[in-house]
């Protein structure tokens, strides 16, 4: 090992270890409840310009106008937001000596998912020479991405080093009269990620893998901006299959997606947060508004997966503003025990000549409930539109509940849209089959699922196609008896 | 009647008619032979105005007249008839009413006073008989729930109706039992006069046994490599295509 | 007009809230022109067939009991500005059709109960909206037994400044298994400022079914267009008979009183 590296990693250890060891009395944390003094807290805290504060408090004023909206297929208990902490800084996680060290049950998860051993490490919050690694790894893509011009960096340091580009893009998508949660964001959100891929720039790795290793606590309220200026590429994962605990229940993030002129962005989610217990009790809520803004030629594309939350409550969407622009949504949302999903996507065709697509399979096991809720429009002026979407429900067993909840809605007679659904259960003539040809119901099971949501994880970064497919099998346990 | 000289076509991108050179005249009928993928299809197509495809070289006189610039209707008006392939089905149109509109458009075209009711309805039941197809199909859907078979004598039944100057067959047999091939075949002859001409596509031998061709073209890669008399078809089934496309490459 | 030219050609006082005619195929219809609200029953293993035209602005509703093995047809009409609401319940092994045409400015909502087994529905539907119309069609299926089967086809057209919508809803209980349920809307719009909006929806509690849905605003399959031409029809007349062949589809098996229904189509059609 080199000195120089020697010297950077006793000093990051240190550096660690000197937080890990402090006790509360330094812990930054601002008293429970919601008020304009709780929003000027936060703003301080972060050290915000005027603009940004001034922002914040329009939308919290907007946010006390408006009314919890109830018209989802979701059975909510009642949330106080009063009785949330709306900051706190980044907790650092205790560092552990090895991997024996981590628990045993979590352990056995990554093994089945698959996940290289550094990152399991490094999720784990193992502090070896792999961390070394990883510091490294993370030096090496901030110096590429630099050199070719992005942007990748948390939203806090946006707001200071880059107020140009905030200002013209942050709620432009998704401003915060848009909706509750989106108000409340807009208003409270602690930290998220913005990235900008500079015009004609293509982004030379998956922002993934960076995310990754990278990942700390995630905030409660978060917020992503990912800017792609004309004729850039990016193809961006958030989340992980590892299984997330966090001891905040509602997430309301906010994403929003700039895709301008001729540029294309692939936006992955995976996501496997908490989903409650056995017996429902527990689990995060996600409440999420996505949305991206597509112009002439641009391309955005959304890929999600999702296992986990106890409640999973989002529509990424696109607004095919531009003449000739694509927009696509893969969706696979599996439900089990009480875990419930009211989640889908809209597409509004503006400009001429604009095609979506959407590919929705949801499963559904145990108790719970999962519903597909889309809506296709088409305005007067979107000449040519087309759109094609297929929306599936598998079943399994007879206790859970499939939904589907399209919309079509059309105000242009050269539209050709087409909707398709159908609702089915896995045959026994399947099972049977593969139980002839020796494999375990269980495996069976995990076989078909995956066989029905292939087209969608096929769409996923590769790496995350393999982790996906082994997520969707585990998510499954328990539920075949 | 038809002249078709150095016909050039493509399809998107893809150039599939490479120079397609063929004289048809009164009383005669042509089969078109060749492996799947010569273009058959396509210069049927092609002949009846499909706009999927774009001439880009040649010229096609029929009647004295440039095909070419005239729409899929007015050609057919002119007597030109497709026989279908795959012929699509017309829900909630009746073969009765899509007839009656057909055979009127092409009477006015040619100046001539529209069908009543009860001559029209006579001309169906006589045509009818042409094909041994059963009456109560007039009275359904356009092709709709018709058996492979009940399709292709649909085509031969319309042909009857329409009574064309040319007539190019698609495939007709493709797809058809041994009766319903000796029906749709012998109706097609009864239908061939010295006044008019026939063009059949076909893969097998065996429509040519009924329908006798006076000359036999054999399309590759999108040209007319070789043409002969009704012996060069049989020679084509004992033999196959590769003695001659061999020979060509040579 | 054609409908109330062949009522009156059957000898009906139009004046008569209800008479019974004859169908050109065999059997008998009761007819009911302009009815209040209306109460059906139809006993175990009894057949009935209505036929339902509504003229005026006036809402109705309507009630449909079908016992045990009971077969009902209904075929309703609505040419004024009027709306119906209908409830179907239907018991163990009956069997229930619908054929419901809206041709003015009127809405028809429909709900059927399966309450018993092996019942099974087929209805089927067309609505054409023209001027500054505003149609709604709804359609909701309620699988509560099993072993129950429902298919329902709606189609519309709409042109002018109107307005077609469509509400679907296929609900099928937990417990009932083995459900074969089907909803399809297509929709056509003719004209720039013609709008249409189908929301077919699907609720199921039960896994051991087969349901499925489909909603199509705009397609017109466009091989039948160039078939049609090569016959020698122009463009704009095969593009018309194509959409007169859409909704037509709908009535065909309905005999003579079909043809009428057809024929009620095309000229409401011609106005758009």
């Amino acid at each position: 090992m080199a000195e120089k590296d020697k010297e950077i990693l006793e000093n990051f250890e240190q550096g660690e270890y000197k937080y890990g060891f402090t006790t509360d009395i330094e812990t930054d944390t601002i008293a429970r409840g919601l008020t304009e003094d709780t929003i000027r807290l936060i703003s301080e805290k972060k050290q915000e310009p005027e603009w940004m504060l001034e922002s914040r408090l329009r939308a919290f004023r907007h946010w006390q106008t408006m009314k919890l909206p109830t018209w989802a297929h979701l059975d909510i208990p009642e949330i106080d937001f009063q009785d949330i902490i709306y900051y706190a800084a980044p907790k650092p996680k205790k560092k552990l000596g090895s991997m024996d060290e981590v628990d045993p049950e979590l352990k056995r998860t990554f093994d089945k998912l698959g996940i290289p051993l550094e990152e399991q490490m490094a999720l784990a919050g193992v502090a070896v020479d792999a961390v070394m690694d990883s510091v490294s790894v993370k030096t090496t893509f901030r110096e590429t991405l630099a050199e070719k011009g992005i942007i990748f960096c948390s939203i806090s340091e946006a707001i200071k080093e880059y107020p140009e580009l905030i200002k013209k893009y942050l709620g432009s998508v998704v401003p915060y009269t848009d909706n509750f949660y989106a108000a409340l964001n807009a208003a409270v959100f602690s930290d998220g990620s913005f990235c900008y891929i500079p015009k004609g720039v293509r982004c030379p790795m998956e922002l993934s893998t960076y995310f990754r290793i990278n990942a700390e606590g995630t905030g409660q309220f978060e917020r992503t901006l990912l800017v792609a200026d004309e004729g850039a590429y990016v193809s961006y994962l958030e989340g992980c299959t590892a299984p997330r605990r966090d001891e905040n229940q509602l997430h309301a993030a906010v994403v929003e997606i700039i895709v301008e002129k001729d540029a294309e962005v692939k936006y992955s989610t995976v996501q496997n947060w908490y989903p409650g217990d056995k017996e429902g009790k527990g689990g995060i809520y996600n409440f999420v508004t996505k949305r991206g803004l597509c112009r002439e030629n641009g391309r955005l594309s959304w890929t999600q997966v999702e296992t986990g939350s106890a409640i999973t409550w989002k529509y990424p969407s696109c607004v095919l503003l531009g003449d000739n622009s694509v927009g696509e949504f893969y969706s696979v949302a599996m439900t089990n025990n009480y875990q419930q999903a009211d989640t889908g996507t809209k597409m509004i065709h503006i400009g001429r000549n604009t095609r979506s697509r959407i590919v929705s399979k949801g499963i559904s096991a145990g108790k719970s409930q999962n519903a597909y809720r889309g809506l296709v429009k088409v305005a007067k002026g979107a000449e040519n539109a087309r759109n094609y979407s297929q929306c599936d429900s598998l079943l399994i067993g007879d206790r859970c509940g499939a939904h589907t909840f399209p919309v079509v809605e059309s105000y242009n007679p050269t539209a050709v849209l087409e909707h398709e659904a159908t609702t089915s259960k896995i045959s026994e003539e399947q099972l049977f089959y593969c139980n002839q040809r020796g494999l375990s119901t269980e495996d069976a099971v995990g076989l078909i699922v995956n066989g029905y949501a292939r087209e969608v994880l096929a769409k996923l970064p590769m790496e995350f196609a393999v982790e996906a497919q082994k997520l969707l099998a585990l998510s499954l346990e328990g539920s075949v008896g | 009647m038809l002249t078709v000289k150095n016909l050039h076509a493509t399809v998107g991108d893809k150039e599939i008619l490479k120079g397609i050179n063929l004289e048809v005249k009164a009383g005669e009928v042509h089969a078109i032979m060749g492996p799947n993928g010569s273009g058959k299809s396509t210069f049927a197509s092609v002949l009846a105005g499909n706009e999927k495809f774009t001439v880009t070289e040649g010229s096609v006189e029929f009647m004295g007249e440039n095909l070419l610039e005239k729409s899929i209707e007015d050609r057919a008006r002119m007597g030109l008839f497709l026989g279908f392939q795959y012929p699509v089905e017309i829900p909630g149109v009746t073969m009765a009413n899509f007839m009656k509109m057909a055979v009127n458009e092409q009477r006015k075209f040619r100046g001539e006073e529209p069908l009543s009711a009860g001559e029209f309805l006579r001309l169906m039941r006589e045509k009818s008989k042409v094909v041994e197809l059963d009456s109560k199909l007039t009275s359904r859907s356009v092709n709709e729930g018709f058996s492979g078979g009940e399709k292709k004598k649909n085509e031969i039944f319309q042909m009857a109706m329409l009574d064309p100057k040319l007539a190019v067959l698609d495939e007709t047999d493709s797809g058809l039992d041994i009766d319903a091939l000796r029906i749709v075949a012998t109706g097609v002859t009864k239908l061939h006069t010295e006044d008019n001409a026939t063009i059949v596509i076909t893969h097998y031998q065996r429509l040519l046994d009924y329908i006798v061709p006076d000359y036999v073209h054999v399309l590759y890669n999108g040209r007319i490599i070789y043409s002969g008399d009704k012996t060069l078809a049989l020679k084509l089934e004992k033999e196959g295509y590769d003695w001659l496309i061999n020979d060509y490459k040579e | 007009m054609a409908l109330l030219n062949y009522i009156k050609e059957q000898g009906i006082d139009a004046a008569a809230a209800s008479s019974v005619i004859t169908l050109a195929e065999g059997g008998t219809a009761e007819l009911y022109l302009n009815p209040n609200d209306m109460s059906v029953e139809v006993s175990e293993q009894q057949t009935r067939s209505l036929i339902i035209l509504h003229q005026t602005d006036d809402a109705v509703s309507l009630s449909v009991d079908v016992a045990p093995f009971a077969n009902i047809r209904i075929v309703e009409v609505l040419q004024g500005r009027g709306c119906v609401d209908c409830m179907v319940r239907q018991q163990t092994g009956s069997r229930c059709e619908i054929y419901t045409i809206l041709l003015g400015d009127a809405t028809a909502d429909y709900t059927i109960d399966l309450n018993g087994k092996e019942a099974s529905n087929m209805l089927r539907g067309a609505f054409v909206a023209g001027g500054d119309e505003r149609q709604r069609m709804g359609v909701r299926v309620n699988h509560f037994s099993s072993d129950c089967q429902s298919d329902s086809l709606i189609k519309g057209v709409a042109g002018g400044k109107a307005l077609g919508e469509f509400n679907g809803m296929v609900y099928v209980a937990q417990d009932a298994q083995r459900t074969d349920a089907r909803q399809t809307s297509r929709n056509i719009e003719i004209g720039r400022e013609a709008h249409i909006v189908t929301k077919p929806q699907l609720e199921i509690y039960a896994d051991d079914v087969k349901c499925s849905h489909g909603a199509t605003v705009g397609q017109l399959d466009s091989e039948a267009v160039l078939y049609m031409r090569q016959r020698g029809l122009s463009e704009a007349q095969a593009k018309r008979l194509q959409i007169e062949g859409f909704l037509k589809d709908v009535v065909m098996s309905l005999g003579e009183l079909g043809e009428v229904l057809a024929d009620e189509l095309t000229a409401k059609l011609e106005t758009l």
